[in-house]
């Protein structure tokens, strides 16, 4: 069924149509309209699942992890702070092996306190063990919440998976988008079916102590896991395809790779605004192309090293920053091209903290670094100025302040 | 692709207004995107609003700095609307009576298209929550110089959401009054009022002015 909806909205029509069971959650914002709308669904009696209402994010992923060892299919849904309050149980999550989806909407971390989009929050989040999917239209956030449990659930994998969706950006812009019908979805996506689970009838110790003798194996199954969802993402993308008819990538994206000399590296929608960018210098006959990394984790290594080598320069677009050193996204393409594509390489920072970033930005910062005049990480939209500093007169006032 | 950019307070119903006009563009099969900039959310704080339709899938994810359409909700606003960005052969749609125009027009030295779509809400008793809905009327005229549906589709978005109201009439009423109402009034009509002078009498919009 097409509708116009918001991007929240559509994730939590997408939940409902993946025949998702428990959903424990606490409301912030931007996600907040993710689970009002599972709540009322579910209150309506259109969505068949259980609504936990926790008292923190904490909570939240300890209920989402609990509901899904007794063999249910479980979602959530947090942003920002209530996904960095999560942390700990980010790891029990990964640690236990449990497919759970949950929405992350992208939001800025503060202080200085801000409900804007960038991807600092989950990028933090990187080591946790976690699948990690970046969206970049509202179709893709609903046909990926479909893919998600095809992915995680796959017996090779059982990794929980992070759908990241841009805030206010997807999350509260109305666009138009189909989602598909309950059945339609079953035959895709087939009810659960735990390889085991919690049950008082065989009753059993799970995520207990584990000697140094047996920790390494643990936390190489779990990277067996991850390597094994390289290949689960392909199939659950062309099968979707074949159902649905419709693709938006698979570990990544490409547009207008084919001849191109340069390419624009980005994730989330901030890759969609660079489509017009490259369209744009397409136009002006430059031999411009993007590359759309999907999947942050597992990291698209080869197809990065396939895609990018023989071509003359990237600029890779964060919008997160790791403080001491460069964008992540720049450091792990770098990572992954090294020894086997050595391509110029440079690093763009915009669009932190909701600050809008428009395809001529992108396209003016594109030109510069494929003329090789950008620096190797440049904050394309930061204008330090007098007015961000302490005036020496009200360091003057707290001299006085703290003189005995 | 056409533009709008929509400039408003808070409690004016902005954002209801972008999401009517993207129902009316979706409902004849057009690609459409409406968000709004959440800044302080809060009443009689300035809003923006955006609203893109088109024949094709939309890529675009950034605000909107040059609109086909500027809307202006609030006249209060009109300076500000204007200096975040217009096409040169943009139109801008002012929330104001005829001399309220002229003044403007005068002193911004373009041509502007006008409506009083407050006086249409207040004359028909629209309000919620103590703010005349001036979005009712203006949907009406963003929809026809925007081309993004004929009439009835449009009075169709809204019947749905008066009938929960209990007041359709009054509500199709005001969107056909802002559909046929647009007025347009040419640049220097008049001589520039003075800087400082009260646009729009606030008392009458029910909006509380902010404290400096």
């Amino acid at each position: 069924m097409r509708v116009l909806e918001s991007g929240n909205h559509l994730i939590a029509l997408a939940a409902n149509v993946a025949g998702v069971e428990v959903v424990p959650a606490y409301p912030i914002t931007p996600q907040t309209q993710v689970i009002e709308m599972i709540a009322d669904l579910i209150a309506e009696g259109k969505m068949d699942a259980e609504y936990i209402p926790v008292e923190s994010e904490h909570s939240a992923c300890a209920a989402l992890v609990s509901a899904s060892l007794t063999g249910v299919r479980a979602f959530s849904a947090t942003s920002a702070h209530g996904l960095a309050y999560m942390h700990e149980m980010l790891h029990y999550a990964a640690g236990i092996r449990v497919p759970v989806v949950m929405v992350n909407v992208n939001r800025a971390l503060g202080p200085g306190w801000n409900i804007w989009c960038d991807h600092q929050d989950s990028i933090s989040q990187r080591d946790t063990g976690w699948l990690q999917v970046y969206v970049a239209s509202h179709q893709e956030a609903v046909d990926t919440v479909i893919q998600a449990y095809r992915i995680t659930e796959d017996h090779r994998v059982l990794m929980p998976l992070m759908l990241n969706m841009d805030a206010f950006v997807l999350s509260h812009t109305y666009m138009d988008a189909d989602v598909p019908g309950r059945e339609e979805v079953e035959a895709y996506l087939p009810p659960y079916r735990p390889l085991w689970k919690l049950d008082p009838r065989l009753p059993m110790t799970h995520g207990s102590v584990v000697y140094p003798v047996d920790f390494s194996e643990t936390r190489q199954s779990m990277q067996i896991g991850q390597d094994n969802a390289r290949q689960v993402v392909y199939e659950a993308a062309d099968e979707f395809m074949r159902a649905f008819g419709r693709r938006h990538g698979d570990m990544v994206d490409g547009y207008k790779l084919e001849d191109a000399e340069h390419l624009i590296v980005a994730m989330g929608s901030l890759a969609a605004e660079s489509r017009v960018a490259v369209d744009e210098m397409r136009a002006a006959g430059r031999a411009v192309g993007l590359l759309r990394v999907r999947f942050f984790r597992p990291f698209p290594i080869d197809e990065l090293r396939s895609l990018c080598s023989g071509r003359s320069g990237l600029m890779v677009i964060d919008r997160d920053f790791s403080y001491g050193m460069e964008g992540a996204l720049f450091s792990e393409v770098k990572a992954a091209l090294y020894g086997h594509a050595d391509v110029p390489s440079t690093n763009l920072i915009v669009g932190l903290g909701g600050r809008d970033v428009t395809y001529e930005q992108i396209r003016e910062a594109a030109d510069r670094a494929f003329r090789g005049e950008a620096d190797e990480v440049t904050w394309g939209d930061s204008h330090i100025t007098k007015a961000h500093e302490i005036t020496r007169e009200m360091l003057a006032e707290f001299d006085k302040l703290l003189s005995p | 692709m056409f533009e709008i950019r929509v400039h408003g307070l808070g409690g004016q119903g902005a954002v209801t207004l972008v999401n009517w006009v993207a129902q009316a563009g979706y409902a004849v099969d057009e690609h459409v995107q409406a968000f709004p900039f959440f800044g302080a959310e809060r009443r009689g704080a300035p809003v923006k609003a955006f609203v893109r339709i088109d024949d094709n899938p939309i890529n675009l994810r950034s605000q909107v700095y040059r609109p086909d359409l500027l809307v202006i909700m609030s006249s209060d606003l009109t300076g500000m609307a204007i200096a975040d960005g217009l096409t040169p052969d943009g139109k801008v749609l002012l929330n104001a009576g005829p001399e309220l125009a002229e003044r403007l027009a005068a002193r911004f030295s373009r041509e502007m298209l006008y409506l009083d779509a407050t006086g249409i809400a207040l004359e028909l008793g629209l309000e919620f929550d103590g703010m005349p809905m001036v979005n009712l009327p203006l949907l009406g005229a963003m929809t026809r110089l925007s081309g993004a549906a004929p009439l009835d589709v449009v009075l169709g978005i809204v019947r749905e959401v008066a009938g929960r109201r209990g007041n359709v009439e009054a509500y199709e009423s005001a969107v056909r009054q802002g559909w046929e109402g647009i007025q347009v009034v040419e640049a220097g009509m008049s001589a520039p009022v003075s800087e400082g002078a009260t646009d729009y009498d606030l008392s009458r919009s029910g909006v509380t002015p902010i404290e400096p």
